[in-house]
């Protein structure tokens, strides 16, 4: 089954034409006029409205559009952009709460998908010419500011880039001023959903699981989800497969700090769960890379961790010099571990051992 | 025997300015073992008195690039190379003045404007007709003035504080110019340091921008520049030092046992003490390479707290000193070429690290001691 989408700006509608047909079949069209005051009332707070080039009128071939785009953004100066809000003929124009946006962007967004790879290029030309400029940088970051969403460019393939492309479709404005709209379809293609994001962050990680953006980009998609329920429900499941990480690379400082962030702001929850204090136990018996795992065990005994002699063992394991007595507390014996296998932060976990509470 | 005349003492020998170098090689790192101060005084200079080509595309940040060759060469002892007053005339030249009081509350910000190019065109009466005044480029005019020695109190305070209300948003962050465009740490850093600058809190919402500041730290103890985003070296610094700034957070806190604090004191500690490296040196986040700046914006951010002295200070010497160049200046990594923003930072650095011969810092203003006091 074929699948044709449309779209043209005419006489202030977008006009998109979906054109089903069967490999022999009849062929079946619809076409959904949307006006393009919908289209701006939507982001009416973030259009600029430039001056229109008075000898363009009517109706443009896609390719005057595009080249009007190109245009007019080399004459764009900043004085020259308005917010729409302070236009008097905008004026009966309200946003529209994004709820209530029809399903049909997607496929303003699809059918127009062809453009998005030189769209792409354009905008990477301008950035990377004016990367000190920070008009370019705003346009990529303010609607995740705005709306909140993150982005997903799983379909552009580029781990580690979170911004949005911009899109320009020039259609005469209400008063036939030409009005350059700087969509972000990523935007529309985000009021879709956020189901996707959380396979999208298993991707960058199976890439690359030291890539500590990706882990932080991770622990925003399951506390801001609407779709997975919040950092509570999501927790066990996230211990599993932080676990799994951290016991493939012990070394690895982001894993081990996303582990704690998921009892952020809950500590004793923390030091009571099992597979926490376990996957410490076991690197703790592992060969090489234990900073950390000392780390977390002295972080969970400061919030009420009862070890048992298994961890005792571990960390007596660990100790270098047969000399100094053994430490009876436990604390301060991973801090006495630490300061030898640590020694960039000798200072430090001599700190830490300074500031436990003296034991009974 | 005293017939001959004394001979005149030789100039020192010109810095040698290895041509064959300059050809995309890489340079070996510099053989020096201590801080080359003489060589980053001339860098300095020669940046003071022209920029290299390369840097046009930063010419929208002119007055920035400035602040970090004057402030630098303040730090190095060496202010005597600048023409004090024609720094100042210059950066005053850069400042947005309303035409009326009533201009004050149309929205724009009337502070100082980043560059020259961005002024033009000029009215057919030479006067400003739009105003790009920008937090950024305040900061760095103010920190300049300050640091060259001009009383702020000759500049129009009252039209800075006003209108820089204007930017700031109702979460508490900052835009840092009127027009539009992204509102993060940097720019409620900026405002911060500006009211502290001009002596006068009423440029800002304090809380609010204290609420917005709390929303950034990171669920590893470090702050990213908006809410929910990655732990930054950078952010921590704008952080911190804006709710030191603004009286939030008592000096030396964590040397106050018991001291409470309206962020996570030992998680941000932890995530401070972690970005050094095994060279040495720092790195802005978890499993980056150390870069020569973050020995600041962190390092800064230990000062601040109390905690430097956790920090291994030989290890970051010795990775700081593979970074300086033999041209002067520092690289972001060893062995790399230097630039101006990598030099400054390399040389605040240094001044953390109380290195002989360098003026000590305001940690939270990014400027010498002597200069913020305006002595």
């Amino acid at each position: 089954m074929n699948l044709e989408r449309t779209v043209r700006i005419k006489n202030g509608f977008l006009e998109i034409t979906e054109t089903k047909s069967e490999r022999e079949g009849p062929k079946a069209s619809r076409a959904y006029p949307i006006p393009a005051a919908t289209v701006i009332s939507l982001f009416s707070s973030h259009l600029k409205v430039v001056r229109g080039k008075p000898s363009v009128t009517g109706t443009l071939t896609e390719q005057e559009w595009k080249k009007q785009a190109m245009d007019s953004d080399d004459d764009l100066r900043p004085e020259e952009m308005v917010p729409l809000s302070q236009i008097p003929e905008w004026s009966d124009v309200v946003p529209v709460p994004k709820t209530t946006v029809p399903i049909r962007w997607r496929l303003v967004l699809e059918a127009l998908n062809a453009d998005l790879d030189e769209e792409l290029d354009y905008v990477e030309r301008i950035a990377k010419k004016n990367s000190k400029n920070y008009q370019i940088w705003h346009h990529r970051r303010w609607v995740s500011e705005k709306l909140g969403l993150m982005l997903q460019l799983r379909n552009f393939s580029l781990p580690g880039r979170f911004f949005p492309l911009m899109l320009k479709i020039i259609m005469p404005g209400p008063t036939g001023r030409l009005v350059v709209l700087l969509l972000l379809p990523w935007v529309l293609q985000a009021l879709g959903g956020w189901e996707d994001e959380l396979d999208y962050c298993g991707q960058l990680l199976e890439d690359d699981v030291f890539n500590n953006s990706a882990w932080n980009q991770r622990y925003f998609v399951i506390t801001r989800s609407p779709f997975l329920g919040g950092l509570k429900t999501m927790r066990e499941s996230e211990v599993k497969y932080t676990v799994e990480a951290i016991l493939a690379n012990p070394e690895n400082e982001s894993s081990w700090r996303y582990l704690r962030g998921l009892y952020k702001g809950d500590t004793q929850s923390l030091s009571n769960d099992l597979q926490v204090s376990s996957v410490c136990l076991k690197v703790l018996n592992g060969k090489t890379n234990h900073v950390f795992a000392l780390s977390m065990l002295l972080d969970l005994l400061c919030h009420g961790f009862q070890a048992n002699q298994e961890f005792r063992d571990a960390v007596n394991a660990l100790r270098t010099s047969n000399a100094d007595p053994p430490e009876t507390d436990l604390a301060k014996a991973v801090c006495s571990v630490l300061e030898h296998f640590d020694p960039l932060r000798v200072n430090y976990w001599s700190f830490r051992k300074s500031k436990l509470p003296v034991s009974a | 025997m005293g017939t001959s005349a004394e001979e005149p003492p030789s100039p020192p020998p010109p810095l040698e300015w290895d041509q064959s170098s300059s050809d995309g090689e890489e340079p070996s790192p510099s053989t020096s073992i201590s801080f080359d101060r003489d060589r980053h005084v001339a860098y300095l200079e020669m940046m003071y008195q022209m920029l290299p080509s390369y840097y046009q595309s930063q010419e929208i940040n002119r007055l920035t690039l400035a602040y970090f060759t004057i402030s630098g060469l303040d730090i190095l002892g060496a202010l005597d190379r600048v023409d004090k007053d024609a720094v100042a005339s210059w950066v005053l030249s850069f400042q947005a003045h309303p035409g009326d009081k009533n201009q004050l509350n149309n929205g724009q910000f009337y502070g100082f404007q980043g560059s020259r190019s961005s002024q033009f065109p000029l009215g057919c009466d030479g006067v400003l007709i739009h105003n790009l005044s920008h937090l950024a480029s305040t900061y760095c005019a103010l920190a300049t003035l300050k640091t060259v020695g001009y009383n702020l109190s000759n500049v129009d305070s009252k039209s800075i504080l006003t209108s820089m209300r204007n930017l700031q948003q109702p979460d508490g962050s900052f835009l840092p110019i009127h027009i539009g465009a992204e509102t993060d740490l940097r720019f409620v850093y900026c405002a911060a340091a500006i009211c502290f600058m001009l002596g006068d809190w009423n440029g800002m919402d304090r809380e609010k921008a204290k609420e917005y500041i709390i929303k950034c730290q990171s669920y590893d103890g470090g702050f990213g520049m908006v809410p929910g985003s990655e732990s930054h070296g950078g952010g921590t610094y704008c952080a911190v030092a804006s709710l030191r700034l603004m009286g939030f957070m008592e000096d030396d806190i964590l040397s106050t046992s018991g001291a409470s604090s309206v962020i996570d004191l030992p998680l941000l500690l932890e995530w401070c003490l972690q970005r050094q490296a095994a060279d040495g040196g720092f790195q802005g986040r978890p499993n980056k390479p150390s870069d020569t700046c973050y020995a600041f914006w962190v390092g800064a951010v230990l000062r601040i707290l109390g905690g430097y002295k956790l920090i291994d200070g030989k290890a970051l010497r010795e990775f700081l000193i593979t970074c300086q160049s033999k041209y002067g200046g520092f690289g972001k990594f060893p062995g790399e070429l230097p630039d101006i923003y990598h030099s400054y930072y390399g040389c605040t650095a240094f001044s953390l690290l109380e290195e002989p011969g360098l003026n000590s810092l305001s940690f939270e203003l990014g400027i010498t001691d002597v200069a913020a006091l305006g002595i």
